[in-house]
């Protein structure tokens, strides 16, 4: 088995990621990070040269996933708005490509906060949307060799897509080689009623992997059942990353946008340092024990 | 063995006489009741609820809009929600029912209009008159933490200790809720137990908001605290519909899973496990 490659979030410590916050590299591969996931706010704040300078400079590689505003939404009642949610995708493709990530992660179905209740025709023609304009986003992407990680919200963040058995409908619909999804302990925690079993569920389709605590603070140091967490991802055949997203509550806006009202270590820091170090420790734990060679 | 109740919350509008006999049908000891007064009529509640053999076990106040928000900057909105507070405090005192919750800010307010310190101190002082209130009538009051995207104010049982101890009032205690609990809390059992006899009512709820036994809490360790702190309350189930807003799904006729079969599965699959625990 190949070793897991662990990867820290940019929202941990700073949004939106830009030239300012570069630094934020050096940071996470100095703790020992082999992956730092940029969240693209604004691709105009992205400079795909400075940060593969960085990258190349540190030896650790990039990840990429995107924030859905009411304004990039492609089940948008608006089709101005669906079509600026596809092309903001592609351009997170595009940018991808650049820094040689893999896939463009995130809830791309939907504007996260989205959450009223609405008729059933009405979602069915969001269903809709969703899989036609991801598929036109998917097209993009693979001219571009990069894949679509679509990830499930839970419910108070989304009413769209909120398990993994309607991330793997999605995936059905769009139809694409290159899209799955984004799996995310948070929100599964609240939604699943076996988060192991989800994961094998998901078996084949599991893209990307963020491995939060059950409040997003330090993973590890929560309620999760982790042991399982990882025979179920080895059992679903899931080689890719681990990475650790979490969010910094003295940045008004982020904090807002994700109900985070107090600081859930003493630092942001602890969250990603003890965060790796017992990611580290359940993924050795498991992976030396009888289960999983 | 401990005393068993559910919320009436997800039954939404049906007449209270059909969930009290549902709730007493099910081996139920009592029913909590939705802390709106002017819908209830309390002789009736009482007849209904000698009739079928079962108490009231507590008012879940319902917290709610601006003229709820016992933290509002305006003294007579503030005072409006203190007099929310004490009206709910007379329906239980009427009812038999021993203990109410409260909220100090309303849920769907996530955020302070205040600042903090403000905010803080404005609890303290609503807090402390609702408390006082209660004491007179007999009727015991609890913090109820909400997860964060239902409110910015109290989201732990940490910070719901925090601050009833602020308040320092012994009639004013904490509740525990496990949905919350299991988004907002790293340790469900260990918070009760930490809680200890400051805990005054308990809600239980799997961890997608169904009834015990249809998500992945493991209830036992918290059966074990409760035992383990002597807890003389109810354990009452508050189950609502996988949304962001429950209501208007119960309210589009979605969420018959609530009626008979959960009311059912929530005091079969708990008091299964409280007898394994106990043994």
């Amino acid at each position: 088995m190949t070793a897991i490659k662990f990867g820290a979030s940019t929202f941990i410590w700073t949004s939106p990621f830009s030239n300012d916050t570069l630094d934020l590299i050096d940071k996470v591969a100095g703790a020992g990070f082999d992956l730092i996931e940029i969240c693209v706010e604004d691709p105009a704040t992205i400079n795909t040269k400075a940060i593969n300078k960085r990258l190349l400079h540190t030896g650790i590689g990039a990840l990429v996933c995107g924030a859905f505003g009411p304004d990039r939404d492609v089940s948008s009642d608006d089709p101005s708005i669906r079509a600026n949610g596809i092309d903001y995708i592609n351009i997170c493709s595009d940018i991808a490509a650049e820094l040689g990530a893999p896939a463009v992660a995130g809830p791309m179905y939907s504007a996260t906060g989205k959450t009223a209740a609405v008729s059933a025709e009405k979602r069915a023609e969001q269903w809709k949307w969703a899989s036609e304009n991801l598929a036109f986003s998917a097209d993009h992407a693979a001219t571009q060799h990069v894949s679509l990680a679509i990830e499930p919200l839970n419910r108070f963040e989304t009413d769209l897509i909120n398990t993994v058995d309607q991330g793997m409908e999605l995936v059905r619909r769009i139809g694409r080689d290159n899209v799955g999804l984004l799996l995310d302990t948070f929100h599964m925690n609240i939604e699943e009623h076996s988060i192991p079993n989800a994961i094998r569920r998901a078996a084949g389709k599991i893209f990307h992997f963020h491995s939060c605590a059950n409040d997003r603070g330090i993973p590890g140091k929560d309620h999760l059942p982790w042991p399982e967490i990882v025979n179920s991802l080895s059992d679903a055949g899931y080689t890719g990353p681990w990475v650790i997203e979490a969010f910094n509550p003295e940045i008004k806006e982020i904090a807002k946008a994700v109900s985070l009202w107090r600081p859930l270590a003493v630092n942001q820091d602890a969250i990603a340092y003890d965060g790796l170090k017992l990611m580290k420790s359940v993924t050795s734990d498991a992976i030396t024990g009888d289960k999983i060679i | 063995m401990f005393k068993y109740s559910y919320d009436a919350l997800v039954y939404a509008d049906e007449p209270i006489e059909k969930s009290i006999r549902r709730v007493a049908k099910f081996g139920y000891d009592a029913i909590e009741l939705v802390g709106e007064p002017d819908q209830h009529d309390t002789a009736e509640v009482r007849r209904l609820c000698k009739n079928n053999g079962i108490s009231v076990s507590s008012i879940c106040s319902i917290f709610f809009g601006p003229e709820r928000d016992l933290v509002a900057l305006d003294p007579e909105m503030r005072k409006k929600a203190v007099g929310y507070a004490k009206s709910v405090v007379d329906f239980a005192a009427e009812t038999g029912a021993p203990t109410i919750n409260l909220a100090p800010s309303p849920v769907g307010k996530l955020v302070a209009v205040g600042d903090k310190q403000q905010e803080w101190d404005l609890a303290l002082e609503s807090l402390g008159e609702i408390a006082d209130y209660a004491e007179k009538a007999g009727i015991r009051t609890c913090l109820e933490p909400w997860n964060r995207y239902e409110t910015y104010f109290i989201n732990s049982l940490d910070q719901a200790l925090d601050l009833a101890k602020a308040v320092g009032h012994n009639n004013l205690g904490v509740m525990g809720d496990s949905f919350h609990m299991n988004i907002e809390d790293v340790d469900i059992a260990g918070n009760y137990r930490k809680a200890g006899d400051q805990l005054f009512h308990v809600h239980f709820a799997d961890s997608q908001r169904a009834a015990p036994g249809a998500g992945h809490i493991d209830f036992a360790p918290s059966i074990q605290a409760l035992i383990d702190i002597d807890y003389k309350g109810y354990i009452a189930f508050e189950l609502l519909p996988a949304a962001a807003d429950p209501f208007a799904t119960l309210k589009s006729g979605r969420g018959d899973e609530f009626l008979d079969h959960y009311t059912r599965m929530a005091i079969e699959t708990i008091k299964t496990v409280e007898a394994e625990v106990r043994r």
